[in-house]
């Protein structure tokens, strides 16, 4: 407020311009950001000082295999053990509903995927058999692969829940696909 | 010496603003349905033309060009007429420009619903309208360039700079940006392919809201805004720093739409360092017209144009400090693809465009009708509605991108994804799609008010056209700031090229140009050059200033031509730089991408399917390199990935999941159950059904033609490719149908289903990922279908 300049003398359609000083805070900001923006280029283009997106892809991959490597490993055994687990059993149950319902019908009976209720497999009906291709999918029939995606832990879960839908011969179910499950 | 009366022609000034609040009805009212669509599905009311991926670019192309644009036509003929002291050089030409204008919006409007569509965003009109486009940009160059020679005052006003740079910077982003080559009288390929299209698109796309949504209204603004407060404008030299800033940073940012895509990690930065330098610049103009109503802060009160013109500046000021703060990388990270970024341009274009416009309208149709404003209680009505819109609007979409964003990377303990189904992260949102829709539709009922009191206003007064007289004949003794060369010694050009901020600025320019290939010890030797110069340059400015000679300023405002050609070089050298390394780098991708294989005829129809539906419009097509993202879409998009994909679809809008990695996810059977009906497969999704896909043909000799444009293009089909297209299309489209067809789906094999599972099924596969084919078969490209039929028989 206090240092008004005087009016310059052009006047455009009766509009007239002060000739004020730049606020300082604005400078501050202005040279700030430009000082920033040196270096930056400076750490990141010209000492390579900071590792590339694709670097930090790699370390944060690596942070998460970390945090993944206490996962036991999937066995027959676990996954009957699981199957007898209610807890397990109502976050697989979760699990298919969200994920695989879609396909595979809300009873499991088959709609797009094949039926998962009935005697006949076309990949194999044991424990890990199942999990095998929840987990890895199977790319030609167009069955993802889920263990990217949801975690090591729920496609137990879910593999778990499987295993009780089995026999269940669902209602209305897809007509059989594969082969019978041999005992 | 006598006096020479000048009227203005304000006729061609009241038909933009009739066309400009019109189409900003309708364009705002395409959006609300669109914001509909999104909280409720069956808005989509069942019908191509009517379906939000059509109907989203009609309603950014009707806002930013048919709103927006009439406005800026309408503000810079009234003031340029007025600052310059003379009538527009040539009627015809106006006219020209007026109907031009409107028939490319019509033309736009009746095209984009069709299904016509480039998909490249803001830029999606087909190559006629494109030609049109251009046409009628150089009839308006011509007609305000004439009149700059023809004005009866010596120097340029800064609304006038503005003007200039948005004149020649728009003309160059939309020649260079809509380069094709077409295939039929509607149809076009982009003749850039994957990261350099990326580039070009978002270079444009960027400088779209630059120089056709910011620097013309800046340049309203301070025509309007000290008309309306009547007081002097703030600071002449920040005037000129933000100018010159603003025009020379600006077109650099662009690639802060493309943040951890495959675009090169130093563009990336570029894009990113140029948009946090915008923050001050940008702030320059909003505190020049913040403070013009220092003093006067009262006549907020009760001038209803004030409030308008006040809102407006804010709101720039808001958006323009969100920008660069979304341009950092890691804050990018979140808010990209989720809806943080529509709140964003909705602050700049409802905020920022809607309220200037307001503003300038409540102003200027009284004046342009010789009365009062019919009722200045409605036009405070519609502020306070309006203002109400907007946050809500904004704050609604700062939480749904933010909860989305946050949602995406949520992590179990164990690294795994906490919301593995992406559709549970879009029911999160609803609620917001719901308050956004609410407040898009209050902004929409205040502009209906507005629209309503200036037509009430126009009816109660008769059209009156401006005028005001002039000295003319001996050299007019115009007041002029700046003492003027016009007899000086030199010649006039010889001052502006010598001139010492051109100098400085050239010799600081070439010293940072070197940073770039820098050495760290060689990097640091010349940024202490760059300061030592930068402070050598401030020295010299004072002392000539304490000596009172005269400014370099003063002279090229003089000088529009000198002006306009050191606006272009100033615009020139960010996308020289930018554009150019990216381009050239054409040539080296295909070296690492010897493994891609092009588009199959039928995948390539597919994808123009693709294209004319919109889907680019909620998918993205880029896998950034997060773990959160490849858990959930797969490996991390690369360049070589995308070498002949003319245009590019990466997207910028996750409404849907990504689906660069969708090839081979699911089977046939689910992408034509989810093109049915989208919530058969994904329960909660709110994708519109696409049903019309399985009665629609494509046109099966089209394919050879597409095939030889490709070749044009340089995607490396054989001639026997181009001959032998008809029949591959067929092969892959019957393996497509068979396998359809054994689940009890008939579809006919030269149906728009077909084509468009192709490509989906083909999307970032490169063959690396297919099983090895047993047998050889005639027709490489038969890849997945025959995978899928193998399968089948190995049952």
């Amino acid at each position: 407020m206090s240092s008004e300049k005087p009016l310059l003398h052009s006047v455009y359609d009766g509009i007239e311009e002060h000739d004020n000083h730049l606020p300082n805070w604005w400078l501050f900001i202005l040279w700030t950001s430009i000082i920033f923006s040196a270096g930056y280029w400076f750490w990141y283009h010209i000492a390579e000082a900071g590792p590339g997106q694709l670097g930090e892809y790699v370390a944060e991959s690596a942070e998460v295999a970390k945090r993944a490597s206490g996962n036991a490993p999937a066995s027959d055994g676990m996954l009957l053990a699981l199957a007898k687990d209610p807890a397990s059993l109502e976050s697989g149950k979760q699990v298919f509903q969200a994920n695989c319902a879609a396909c595979h019908g809300a009873q499991g009976q088959g709609s797009i995927g094949p039926n998962l209720t009935d005697a006949y497999w076309m990949h194999g009906g044991g424990p890990m058999a199942i999990h095998k291709v929840v987990a890895d999918g199977v790319v030609a029939k167009g069955m993802p692969a889920w263990e990217r995606t949801l975690g090591a832990e729920r496609v137990k879960a879910v593999t778990a829940y499987l295993l009780t839908l089995k026999g269940t011969n669902a209602p209305g179910g897809k007509e059989p696909q594969g082969e019978p499950e041999q005992p | 010496m006598h006096q020479q009366r000048i009227i203005y022609d304000d006729t061609t000034v009241r038909r933009f603003i009739i066309a400009s609040v019109l189409f900003g009805i309708v364009g705002m009212a395409v959006g609300a349905l669109a914001a509909s669509q999104l909280a409720w599905w069956q808005a989509n009311l069942g019908i191509p033309y009517t379906t939000y991926s059509r109907l989203r670019p009609l309603h950014t192309n009707a806002v930013i060009f048919a709103f927006v644009g009439n406005m800026m036509f309408a503000g810079i003929y009234y003031s340029t007429q007025r600052l310059l002291k003379t009538r527009m050089a040539s009627d015809l030409l106006s006219k020209i420009h007026f109907w031009g204008w409107q028939l490319i919006i019509v033309a736009a409007a009746i095209s984009l619903p069709l299904g016509f569509t480039t998909s490249k965003e803001y830029a999606e009109l087909e190559w006629p309208i494109d030609v049109a486009i251009a046409v009628i940009w150089v009839v308006f160059a011509i007609n305000f360039f004439w009149t700059l020679a023809k004005r009866h005052e010596k120097n340029l006003y800064v609304a006038i700079w503005f003007y200039i740079a948005t004149i020649v910077t728009v003309a160059v982003l939309h020649i260079v940006n809509s380069l094709a080559l077409p295939l039929s009288g509607m149809k076009s390929y982009s003749v850039f392919a994957g990261v350099q299209d990326a580039l070009v698109q978002w270079w444009y796309g960027h400088n779209a809201v630059a120089f056709f949504l910011t620097t013309p209204i800046l340049g309203i603004m301070y025509y309007f805004l000290p008309k309306a407060a009547e007081r002097p404008v703030y600071s002449y030299r920040l005037s000129i720093i933000h100018f010159w800033a603003l025009v020379f940073i600006y077109i650099w940012a662009g690639p802060h739409h493309l943040l951890y895509t495959a675009l090169p990690d130093w563009a990336q930065s570029l894009g990113m360092i140029f948009s946090v330098m915008l923050w001050a610049p940008s702030w320059g103009g909003m505190l020049n017209g913040l403070l013009t109503l220092k003093g006067a802060w009262y006549k907020l009160r009760e001038d209803p144009v004030l409030k308008f013109l006040i809102a407006g500046v804010t709101f720039y000021g808001m958006a323009t400090f969100e920008g660069p703060l979304l341009s950092i990388k890691s804050v990018s990270a979140l808010g990209h693809y989720t809806d943080w970024i529509v709140g964003h341009v909705h602050s700049g274009a409802l905020g920022w465009n809607g309220f200037m416009a307001a503003g300038m309208f409540y102003w200027l149709v009284p004046r342009l009708y010789g009365t009062k404003l019919h009722s200045p209680k409605a036009a405070d009505a519609h502020f306070w509605l309006g203002t109400v819109g907007i946050l809500l609007y904004m704050v609604s979409m700062w939480i749904s991108g933010v909860t989305q964003g946050l949602m995406w990377r949520a992590a179990n303990p164990d690294g795994t994804l906490l919301y593995p189904n992406f559709v549970e992260t879009l029911l999160a949102i609803r609620p917001m799609y719901i308050v956004r829709f609410v407040g898009g539709s209050m902004y929409l009922v205040g502009f209906i008010m507005m629209a309503w009191n200036l037509w009430k206003t126009a009816r109660a007064g008769k059209a009156v056209d401006g005028e005001t007289t002039v000295v003319v004949e001996p050299p007019a003794p115009t007041p002029v700031a700046e003492p003027v060369p016009a007899k000086a010694p030199t010649p006039g050009w010889v001052q502006v090229v010598t001139g010492r901020p051109l100098v400085f600025a050239i010799a600081i320019l070439t010293v940072t140009m070197f940073l770039g290939w820098a050495k760290p010890v060689r990097a640091v030797v010349l940024m202490g050059a760059i300061i030592a110069l930068g402070e050598f340059a401030w020295i010299v400015t004072r002392r000539d200033r304490e000596a009172g000679r005269p400014s370099w300023f003063g002279l090229i405002e003089g000088k529009p031509l000198a002006f306009t050609v050191l606006t272009l070089i100033a615009i020139l050298i960010g996308g020289v730089a930018e554009l150019l390394p990216t381009i050239m780098l054409k040539q080296a991708v295909p070296a690492h991408g010897q493994a891609q294989e092009p588009y199959s005829p039928l995948e390539l129809q597919g994808r123009d399917l693709y294209v004319r539906e919109g889907c680019y419009t909620c998918h993205s097509q880029m896998i950034r390199p997060f773990v959160a993202e490849t858990q959930r879409y797969g490996d991390v998009s690369r360049a070589e990935e995308f070498i002949y994909d003319h245009p590019f679809q990466w997207g910028s809008k996750r409404t849907g999941p990504d689906l660069h990695r969708l090839g081979g996810k699911y089977p046939n059977l689910w992408h034509y159950t989810h093109m049915m009906d989208p919530r058969a497969t994904s329960p909660g999704s709110n994708m519109p059904p696409y049903p019309w896909l399985a009665e629609q043909r494509i046109v099966v000799k089209d394919a050879p033609k597409k095939f030889a444009l490709m070749q044009r293009l340089g995607v490396p089909y054989s001639n026997a490719d181009v001959d032998g297209a008809e029949a591959r299309q067929k092969a892959q489209a019957e393996g497509i149908t068979a396998d359809l067809a054994a689940q009890g789906v008939q579809v006919a094999w030269d149906s728009e289903m077909v084509a468009i599972i192709a490509y989906l099924q083909r999307l970032g596969r490169g063959p690396q990922d297919l099983p090895a084919s047993p047998e050889k078969s005639p027709a490489p490209p038969n890849r997945l279908p025959a995978a899928t039929i193998a399968s089948e028989e190995g049952r």
